[in-house]
């Protein structure tokens, strides 16, 4: 098995605030990745320095091969993205988002895919309506089709379920599971244990920017341990530390 | 109700201070205080130039037209506000969470921005300048004048595009009903009484001939005009579905030869549609630089042979440089940054919507040279306007990036603009005083706008994006 994304030593500091420290992680293609940990701990930013979004304190990130802070844009071709709690540009409709996405992306079938994803995701006639005036869960679903228009090999997904209702969070999580069988990896953050024991087939836990534990779900399972249970213990046993 | 006031003027202060430090953000008012107070060393010499003339107007001038640059809260709304500082949970989306009413949450955001103008330019400018007044000569009487009346030239400044741009998104057709209004009535003033309304501004003939009386007036009817507008102010009617055409495809296909079409399309759908673009070109473009016309040509008589028109189309540079802003400040890198796009192709992609814009300084100053009669030297002027506009924007871009409207309350970063721009436009307006047509030279400083164009791009790809 080849790690698709890798994390040495990563560390990140905004001013005072040490948001991860020496983190050292692995994903292994094919994996569905849940990381896991309380709000702050901080996943979001792990995810923009994997995506070279921002730069690192200290340390390195890869994926695909590629070195997230030197060839940033390289990744970002590569990889599908949806950000924290990021909304889709006010003044364009939900099809003129996609349709932007996709000539950036050099996608050539856009519409038909763009199609294809506001049907899975039931947008109805919600297509030719400005992003702005969509409701929070609707643009976190167009947030969802953007970042896997173009079919990547890695997407790393921030909390892409908040928002949604539990018709489509189904969805979303039944479409999560298929897309890994064909080899392609998925990096989720979540502070939803649940939607992590259920879908994910790795994980790790962060805790104030330090990592905790990285391993398989089923390792856990066969250990008898359920991932709500091991994750506030380990947790809460952090915490007193 | 002054709780969430404070809170917010709290919260303005401490997003400018952590984005650059709590000194550099207090240091502000102090630099624009020292500045104005060395710059009233030179008011003697002007005056020796210029005996007849009291050139206060000239700042009533600056502070009606920031007034007027800023004043457009009613063209976003919520959207402006979103905007500003992207999607961080600010105080003014409380709205939902909170037991208060938009309209109130958005009054107090107002207030809480024009409390923010006065505090960082209108007061410091006019405590440099009474500061002065003892080594200068100037009257101190004047200097303490100053205060409540350059105040009230920005706030009317600010409650009339505040006014206008909430009609304008309320009804086209009221809006510029209201602005046909008031042109016929200034037309009126210039036509029968052969004056220049500019002498009629309240906030002027207030510092000419101060009267307590007059005083309350106006601010009575700022007041009015500020309550009006916020009555008319809609908020978002929040999930509608109204159904657009596409627009962004036919426009990425006309741009296609430029460097990013997808980029610049985004940029006029959003120009268009938010209206900011049609707006803006009228709230912080065309008003204040009519208003600086009208105030400025109170001076021409005084001026070298055709050195009004030249300075005009400075000054029309000048302003027409901040549309480099308006590109960038209603637009969060956000969006952007799950794309494989880079800060500095956002950065190109801006300038390259800005350099479109400039259509319209051009055409402005096309027009203006034809009405009074300046028609023989409309070439050197759009070239001296447009040179300084693309030079303004690209010392603009190097020293802000994609957040001129944050950054520019860095002293370190407002002190280079300020010196950098000065120094040049000093010495290209001296020379153009000299023979209008020198005005052409200025054409030299696209080559320094492009190198800062270019500094600027590879600048901010190497720092964390703002806000991240
Ligand atoms: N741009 C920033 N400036 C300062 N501190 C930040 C910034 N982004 C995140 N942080 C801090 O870093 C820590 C981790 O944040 P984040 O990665 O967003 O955590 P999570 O996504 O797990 O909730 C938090 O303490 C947060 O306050
Ligand atoms: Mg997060």
């Amino acid at each position: 098995m080849t790690a698709v994304l890798e994390t040495d030593n990563l560390c990140k500091r905004y001013g005072d605030v040490t948001a991860l420290d020496h983190v050292s992680l692995a994903v292994e293609e094919g994996a569905l990745f849940g990381l896991l940990g309380p709000n702050g701990s901080g996943k979001t930013t792990m995810i923009r320095l994997l995506t070279g979004q921002i730069r690192p304190s200290g340390g390195s990130a890869r994926v695909l091969g590629l070195d997230a802070a030197r060839e940033g844009i390289r990744v970002r071709e590569r990889v599908g993205i949806i950000p924290e709690q990021e909304s889709p540009p006010s003044f364009l409709t939900a099809m003129e988002y996609l349709e932007f996405v996709g000539t950036i992306r050099k996608v050539h079938d856009i519409e038909e895919r763009a199609e294809k994803w506001f049907d899975l995701l039931e947008f109805g006639d919600k297509k030719h309506v400005l992003c702005k005036d969509l409701s929070r869960g609707t643009r976190q679903k167009l947030m969802f089709a953007q970042a896997f228009i173009h079919e990547p090999s890695v997407a790393l997904i921030d909390e892409p379920l908040i928002n949604l209702d539990p018709i489509m969070q189904d969805v979303v999580k039944e479409f999560l599971k298929g897309y890994v069988k064909s080899e392609r990896t998925v990096f989720l953050s979540t502070h939803s244990l649940e939607v992590a024991e259920e879908i994910c087939s790795s994980f790790a836990i962060l805790h104030r920017g330090r990592l905790l534990h990285s391993g398989s779900v089923s390792g856990l399972m066969e250990a008898g341990e359920h991932l709500p249970e091991f994750f506030l213990s380990l947790v809460r046993r952090g915490r007193d530390a | 109700m002054p709780e969430l006031f404070w809170r917010m003027m709290k919260e303005e202060w401490r997003i400018h201070s952590t984005m650059f430090g709590q000194i550099s953000f207090a240091l502000f008012p102090v630099m624009i205080f020292g500045i104005v107070w060395m710059s009233a060393f030179l008011l003697p010499m002007l005056h020796a130039s210029l005996p007849q003339v009291d050139l206060a107007f000239l700042a009533y001038a600056i502070f009606l037209s920031l007034g007027f640059m800023v004043g457009g809260f009613g063209l976003l709304g919520n959207e402006m506000m979103n905007r500003r500082f992207g999607q961080a949970s600010l105080l003014v989306y409380s709205a939902r969470s909170l037991p208060l009413s938009e309209r109130f949450i958005f009054a107090n955001f107002v207030i809480k921005d024009t409390v923010y103008y006065l505090l960082l330019w209108v007061f410091p400018f006019c405590f440099g300048y009474i500061a002065a007044s003892p080594f200068t000569g100037a009257s101190l009487q004047k200097a303490l004048l100053l205060l409540p009346t350059l105040a009230l030239s920005f706030i009317s400044g600010l409650c009339t595009i505040f006014l206008l741009s909430t009609l304008y998104v309320r009804s086209k057709a009221a809006c510029w009903a209201a602005i046909l209004a008031v042109s016929l009535s200034l037309g009126y003033m210039v036509v029968l009484n052969g004056s220049n309304p500019a002498l009629n501004f309240p906030p002027y003939m207030l510092y000419m001939n101060f009267s307590w009386g007059a005083f309350i007036v106006a601010c009575l009817m700022l007041a009015a005009l500020f309550s009006l507008s916020l009555l008319l102010f809609s908020p978002e009617q929040g999930v509608t579905t109204k159904q657009y055409r596409g627009l962004l495809r036919p426009l990425i296909h006309r741009f296609r030869r430029l460097p990013n079409p997808p980029l610049t399309a985004k940029d006029f759908v959003d120009l268009h549609r938010s209206g900011i673009g049609i707006g803006q070109a009228i709230f912080s473009f065309l008003l204040p630089l009519i208003a600086i016309f009208l105030f400025l040509s109170l001076i021409d008589p005084y001026l070298p042979a055709h050195g009004f028109f030249i300075l005009f189309s400075l000054i029309t540079g000048v302003v027409a440089s901040t549309m480099y802003t308006w590109v960038t400040e209603f637009d969060s890198f956000g969006a952007y940054a799950c794309l494989p796009v880079a800060t500095s192709t956002l950065i190109q992609s801006k300038v390259t919507t800005f350099a479109i814009l400039q259509a319209i300084p051009a055409v402005f100053i096309a027009a203006a040279a034809f009405l009074t009669g300046e028609g023989a030297f409309a070439l050197p002027a759009i070239v001296f306007c447009l040179s300084s506009s693309f030079f303004g924007a690209g010392v603009m871009a190097y020293l802000c990036g994609l957040s001129p409207g944050v950054l520019i309350y860095n002293v370190n970063v407002l002190f280079t603009y300020l010196v950098v721009n000065g120094a040049v436009f000093a010495i290209l307006s001296a020379l153009s005083f000299a023979n209008p047509l020198f005005a052409s030279i200025s054409v030299v400083l696209l080559v320094p706008a492009l190198l800062f164009v270019e500094r600027a791009m590879s600048r901010w790809d190497s720092v964390d994006p703002i806000g991240f």
